[in-house]
């Protein structure tokens, strides 16, 4: 289950923000927010991406690095949720 | 899809119009060169719950939805020639009283909703300073913990309304780690808590008759449940009022292009030059067919968008794109609007050069044109 979640998110990721990279080169603790690969809107898309293909509701308090800069810290927020 | 309105859409449009057209145009050259705030105007649209529009009736309001507050605004918008006080009455309604409406606990929404509903507060919103305006990130103003609550300091710089606000939705940052997300919060603040003033009056090119200025906070202490929304929650209050300001701001413009183009139509069919009227000549009649366009274009726009605004998770896409073109369509049609006027239109009886230079803002304020067009950008990928 949670190795699903971990790989839809990757390739959203790969896709939405790091089109091009090697998806070698993005690993499950690469810092999205502080390491710069999500601004605000980014990581606003993120979070549709996250309700949506989920179905969860992320609160407004979650939408920040604590829960979202990390792969690992995405797949856990949305494990919670479950 | 189905773009017919209801008849209550119609008969709060039709009533808003009939009432800003009657109450709210007296003395208006006056005012605007006087840079005079009207409380008594403001009372007056109270009465007929502008300032309520989206609010649930149990707070003060008349509970429409975003569409119908589109309508809503446009109308007045249309209706009411004073572009400052429309101004005023939106930064209020859509920054301050829509987030509170929105984020607030019931506490909040009990002290602070029917009073701004009502009339007898003004409301503003605090989040752009002397260094930071479109980059949020270098934002000064600090709230630390203290005792049970908070203390802030710092200042806070073209703040509408601040010069009569009773009230601020004041943005701090709470955590500089976290950066904006996780990192600001939004707070309540009144005007009378010790060490906030409402600090130096600017004035301005348009919208004069819309008070502008300063909010200072010197070592300002509030109380835990000043916190709007949550600790570290501040971006999702602000993105709430830019999504609405965005879209609804500009639906009063919608309303403003509406009477520009009248007049417009107007005059180009009864002034005559070399024998004719000046609309038969295709310079200007070209003119008045682009006004048209972008108005019927604009208010797709921003009905689309008001209508996301209710039904999708996020409209910050849509209100980019409706900001963008419609502030950028209502400059181009009061500036065409005067220069089709020729001398006329630069006196200030005909009021239209007060339309331009009330316009102007329109391209900077809530997000410059270039803000919503790298906005637009990152939404695309880019």
């Amino acid at each position: 289950m949670s190795d699903a979640v971990r790989a839809k998110v990757k390739e959203f990721i790969l896709s939405a923000f790091l089109p091009g990279e090697d998806p070698n080169e993005l690993k499950d603790d690469t810092p999205l927010i502080s390491g710069g690969i999500l601004d605000s809107i980014a990581t606003l898309k993120l979070v549709m991406f996250i309700e949506e293909t989920f179905n969860v509701q992320v609160q407004a308090h979650e939408a920040d690095k604590e829960h979202l800069d990390t792969i690992t810290d995405i797949v856990a927020l949305i494990a919670s949720k479950k | 899809m189905d773009f017919s309105i209801t008849d209550e859409q119609r008969m709060l449009r039709d009533s808003i119009v009939k009432f800003a057209q009657g109450e709210l145009n007296d003395n208006v050259i006056e005012r605007d060169r006087d840079h005079v705030f009207s409380h008594e105007l403001w009372r007056k649209c109270a009465q007929i719950g502008i300032q309520g529009l989206p609010v649930a009736e149990e707070y003060g309001g008349i509970g429409a939805d975003a569409l119908t507050c589109a309508m809503a605004l446009e109308a007045l918008g249309y209706g009411c020639r004073d572009g400052g006080l429309v101004f005023s009455l939106c930064a209020h309604l859509l920054a301050c009283v829509v987030p509170m409406w929105r984020h607030g606990n019931e506490a909040q929404k009990a002290r602070y909703l029917r009073g701004l509903c009502d009339g007898s507060l003004v409301g503003a919103h605090a989040i752009t300073e002397p260094g930071s305006g479109s980059d949020t990130f270098a934002m000064r103003t600090r709230a630390e913990r203290s005792g049970a609550g908070w203390r802030i300091h710092g200042t806070k710089t073209f703040i509408s309304n601040a010069p009569v606000a009773d009230v601020a939705i004041v943005f701090a940052v709470t955590d500089p780690a976290k950066g904006f997300h996780g990192g600001i919060t939004a707070f309540v603040v009144d005007r009378d808590m010790p060490g906030f003033t409402r600090g130096q009056k600017m004035e301005k090119l348009g919208l004069r008759t819309s008070q502008i200025g300063e909010l200072v906070l010197e070592d300002v202490i509030v109380p835990e449940d000043a916190v709007l929304g949550s600790v570290g929650g501040g971006a999702a209050v602000f993105s709430t009022a830019m999504d609405w300001e965005r879209v609804l701001l500009v639906a009063a413009h919608l309303g403003t292009m509406q009477r520009l183009l009248e007049t417009s139509v107007t005059y180009a069919r009864t002034r005559t030059q070399f024998g004719q009227q000046i609309g038969k000549f295709q310079a200007v009649a070209h003119k008045i067919s682009d006004m048209k366009v972008q108005l019927e274009a604009g208010r797709l726009l921003v009905y689309q968008s008001a209508w996301r605004l209710e039904h999708a998770r996020s409209a910050a896409l849509d209100a980019s794109i409706a900001k963008l073109f419609v502030s950028e369509s209502l400059v181009k049609t009061a500036l065409d609007t005067v220069q089709l006027h020729g001398g006329y239109g630069f006196m200030v009886e005909f009021e239209v050069e007060r339309a331009l230079r009330d316009a102007i803002g329109a391209t900077i304020y809530s997000g410059t044109s270039e803000m919503q067009r790298s906005i637009i950008a990152r939404w695309l990928g880019l």
